[in-house]
This record gives structure tokens, C-alpha cells and sequence, in this order.
């Protein structure tokens, strides 16, 4: 827990101190980093640094993950994964399970060194049909998706406007686009951000 | 009194028919229905449309048969095949096409549901009903007409509470006053952590450094005025993190700082402050 009290002190400083000029570190121009980054991935194939499915098994920091299409895929979790529950969360909080998006580099053993994952993650197109206390009831393709709205966590996106916290302006009967995190073998989703029209 | 009910039955049942061949007969939706209906599975896309077609013919005129005199038990009996077939055809439906729709009382895509098939069951039971009556139903609403007509509103108010196509009419408006009424959804303040990274992602320190991140939020805090998002990045190889400083109460994308921090030494590689906005005259672009 110091630690990262300890790292977050001096991650703060260093973005509120003074400016530090990028004499050393070369062009940072958007256009030299794409020049760099050619694209091998051939149109209509797969794409290599990208997995998704289920979590079969967790050993050490390692993710045995079964795709949709039911290819095996090996996922490394390194230091520098972002892992979204939800929110930004940590590796403990990843269980077997769980489905998941992720992003990284294929090695060449095979195993995808993730930049980021996604553990759950859906986004829905629906109605509301009914709302409760910080509950949704969304009608899906006929089928019903009870949505909870997680205090703090959940934001609203009205007619493309900044996101807010309010989600009082949604009303039943409306389109909706949802964000969110499922809860595995269940209907029910929590909310991260729910995009509608006020 | 169960006499009663069943002589009027057939005005219930012949009702609905007509309403239901309504829609087959004379929306201008009935081809989009008919094609999103089970009929394409089960006779195919040409056959579908006229199918529903003759559907909506047969409906119109077995309710007509059953609302005008004089009163026959074969029009019941057949109205009661009728709701049978009904019933045979959503149970298939929701097994071998649950995407498909009802195309029953609405040309709206309805899924088929459980009170679709409650309401195909009550409609049997209706006709079997009238099969059993042997009076008219005009005769029966002249000898007892209060206690004809709560029968006829509590039939017609469970036909329209079975009928998922009904629900924008009444249902709906219903939990929207009850919303009105409660604020189920009142509360929720404070930043989301959305509106942090919409705000950075529009910001030009962003721009700057965004070629070199490789991961999503890792981390984020607040801390007194600001909040601090953090995420992997690389910068020559090494493992570097790129920490933004976002201000809670100054929405301008302008306002956010960054600093690349080598994750191994804790140095700042580079620190960029916001760039305030330039003071000369700005040239503002006008839709033609």
C-alpha cells in the first residue's frame, strides 16, 4: 500500500512539475510513430495481437482463455496490462470464468503478451422497458437484460455531451446503447456507460 | 351465468379476429410482418406473404361469421380450431425461430412470448366456450347487460394485457409515470471516470504522447483538485508509464497535464504542461 502511495506521489509531481522538454526522447509527432508501426495483419485474416473468449484456467500470470470459435488462446498478464472490470481494476479481481477482450503482442511462442484486457465487457443496443431503483430493465431482441446502475461507476452519455453521473434523464421506452460489465451465466450486467438521447 | 359468458363469447372472439386480420389485411407493413414472421422457416420467403394474406382473409371472415346472426356452433368450433392452430404455430415458433416475430395483432416486430401463447390459450378456451352457448350473444347482452359488459371489459382487458404489441399503449406510459412519480434513478454525482478520459483524450498533451501508449487506464486517483490517470506506455524499448493530470472543476481539454516516467529509474522522461488556448485571431470555420 506505500508502495503505491509512494508511486503515485511521484507520478503526480512529475505531471504537475515543471516542464521537462522532450529534447532526448526524439519526435513524438503522431506521424513518426505510424511510420514506424506497419500493419501486418492481412485484410479479411484475423488479427494476431487481439483475443477474446472465456477463462478456462488462471496459473501464475498466465490466462488459458477459449475462444468463441473455440481456439485455445494463452494470455500473459505482464506489469503493464490495464485490466477492466468494470473499471480499472487489478488481477486479483480476474476469475475462471470470466469472458474477456484482449489486446497485446503475439509472441513467438504463441502466448499473447496483453496490453490491455477487457474481462466481461459487453455493449449492448436495447430498449428500456421498465426502470427500478438503480436498475434497468432492457429489452434486447425480445429478451430481457436487467442492467444495475453501480454508484460511482456508472456514467451517462446524453446526445453525444461529456459523460455524467446523472441517470435520471433515461426513460423508459427509449433507445438505448449500454457499456458494461456481464455478470458470467446470468442476464444481468452492471453499467458503465449508458449512451441515450434526453 | 356461465350460459351468459359463453353466448358472448363469440363477440370477444370475432373481435379479435377482425382486429388481428386488420393488420394482415390492410397495414401497409404486412409484407415487412409477414417476412420477419415464423412463415418464411416454414413455407419459405415466396409463400410467406400470401400466406399471411389468406390468413388475414380467413380471420376476417370467421370474426364476421361470428359477430353477425345467425348463430351457428360451427363458427365457433371452427374459431376454435382456428386459436388452436394458433397456438401449434407460436409453440413452434418460439422453438424453431425464437428471432422470428409474431405478426399477430401488430405489424411491430414482437418476439414471440409466453403471453402470446397465453393469449392464443384464452382465445381457445373462448371458442370452446362458444361452442357450449346456445344463444346469441346479442340476446344475452340485452337480458343482463351490467353483468354481460364487466364480462366483455374483463375479457378485452386480459386480451390487451396478453398482447406484448399493446405494451406502448398503456404498459409503457405507466412505468414512465411511475418513474415520474418515484426518480428510481435520482442521485449519481461527481466525475465519471469517462468524463476524465473524454477530456484527455481531446487534449493536445494527449496528441503528443498517445503514439507511445500501449495499455488502457491502468490506474486513476484523485487527489485534492486533480485526477490522475495512469497507463503503460513504451518509449525505446523501455516500460514507461504516461500519467495524466486532469483538473476536476476545469473541463477544457486544454488544462491537462502530462509526464512520461521511465517505470524502472522514476525519472520523468518528458513533461508537457497544457497548452493555453492561442490568443490571436483564430480562424473560425462556418458550415457552407
Amino acid at each position: 500500500m506505500d508502495q503505491t502511495l509512494d508511486r503515485r506521489r511521484l507520478l503526480a509531481t512529475a505531471a504537475l512539475g515543471g516542464v521537462v522538454t522532450a529534447t532526448g526522447l526524439g519526435s513524438l509527432a503522431p506521424e513518426a510513430a505510424f511510420a514506424a508501426e506497419a500493419t501486418t495483419v492481412e485484410p479479411g485474416a484475423p488479427d494476431p495481437n487481439f483475443a477474446e473468449g472465456r477463462i478456462g484456467k488462471i496459473t501464475g500470470n498466465m490466462l488459458l482463455v477459449t475462444g468463441s470459435d473455440t481456439v485455445l488462446h494463452s494470455i500473459r498478464i505482464t506489469d503493464g496490462t490495464s485490466i477492466w472490470k468494470l473499471h480499472p481494476t487489478t488481477f486479483d479481481r480476474v476469475a475462471v470464468g470470466d469472458g474477456l477482450y484482449a489486446r497485446g503482442v503475439r509472441l513467438p511462442d504463441g502466448t499473447l503478451a496483453a496490453d490491455a484486457v477487457w474481462v466481461n465487457i459487453v455493449n449492448l443496443h436495447a430498449h428500456i422497458a421498465a426502470v427500478g431503483r438503480n436498475v434497468l430493465h432492457l429489452d434486447h431482441k425480445g429478451r430481457r437484460i436487467v442492467a444495475h446502475v453501480v454508484p460511482d461507476r456508472s456514467a451517462a452519455v446524453y446526445n453525444g455531451t461529456p459523460a455524467v453521473s446523472d441517470m435520471s434523464l433515461l426513460r423508459v421506452g427509449r433507445h438505448v446503447q449500454v457499456l458494461g460489465a456481464w455478470h458470467p451465466d446470468t442476464n444481468e450486467i452492471d453499467i458503465a456507460t449508458v449512451y441515450a438521447a434526453a | 351465468m356461465i350460459e351468459m359468458i359463453a353466448a358472448l363469447q363469440p363477440l370477444v372472439v370475432g373481435a379479435v379476429l377482425i382486429w388481428s386480420a386488420r393488420v394482415k389485411l390492410f397495414s401497409r407493413h404486412a409484407a415487412a410482418a409477414a417476412d420477419r414472421s415464423a412463415l418464411v422457416p416454414i413455407l419459405g420467403q415466396r409463400r410467406a406473404l400470401p400466406a399471411y394474406r389468406l390468413l388475414g382473409g380467413v380471420e376476417l371472415t370467421l370474426g364476421a361469421l361470428l359477430l353477425l346472426p345467425p348463430v351457428l356452433r360451427l363458427e365457433a368450433v371452427a374459431a376454435a380450431v382456428l386459436a388452436a392452430g394458433f397456438l401449434a404455430y407460436l409453440t413452434y415458433a418460439r422453438r424453431a425461430a425464437p428471432a422470428s416475430s409474431c405478426g399477430c395483432l401488430s405489424a411491430s416486430p414482437t418476439p414471440v412470448s409466453g403471453r402470446s401463447l397465453a393469449r392464443a390459450g384464452l382465445l381457445l378456451m373462448a371458442g370452446g366456450l362458444a361452442a357450449s352457448a346456445t344463444g346469441g350473444w346479442p340476446a344475452a347482452l340485452a337480458g343482463r347487460p351490467v353483468a354481460a359488459m364487466a364480462v366483455l371489459l374483463a375479457e378485452v382487458a386480459a386480451v390487451v394485457a396478453l398482447s406484448p404489441e399493446l405494451d406502448q399503449g398503456w404498459l409503457l406510459p405507466l412505468r414512465r409515470l411511475r418513474a415520474r412519480l418515484t426518480h428510481p434513478l435520482r442521485g449519481g454525482s461527481g466525475v465519471p471516470l469517462l468524463a476524465t478520459v473524454q477530456q484527455l483524450q481531446l487534449s493536445d498533451a494527449y496528441r503528443r504522447v498517445a503514439p507511445l501508449l500501449r495499455s488502457d487506464v491502468r490506474e486513476h486517483w484523485d487527489d485534492g483538485d486533480w485526477r490522475f490517470v495512469g497507463q503503460a506506455a513504451r518509449y525505446q524499448g523501455r516500460p514507461v508509464t504516461a500519467v495524466f493530470a486532469v483538473p476536476l472543476a476545469d473541463p477544457q481539454p486544454d488544462a491537462v497535464r502530462v509526464a512520461v516516467v521511465d517505470d524502472a529509474t522514476g525519472h520523468a522522461l518528458l513533461s508537457l504542461a497544457g497548452t493555453p488556448a492561442p490568443a490571436g485571431p483564430r480562424l473560425s470555420v462556418v458550415p457552407a
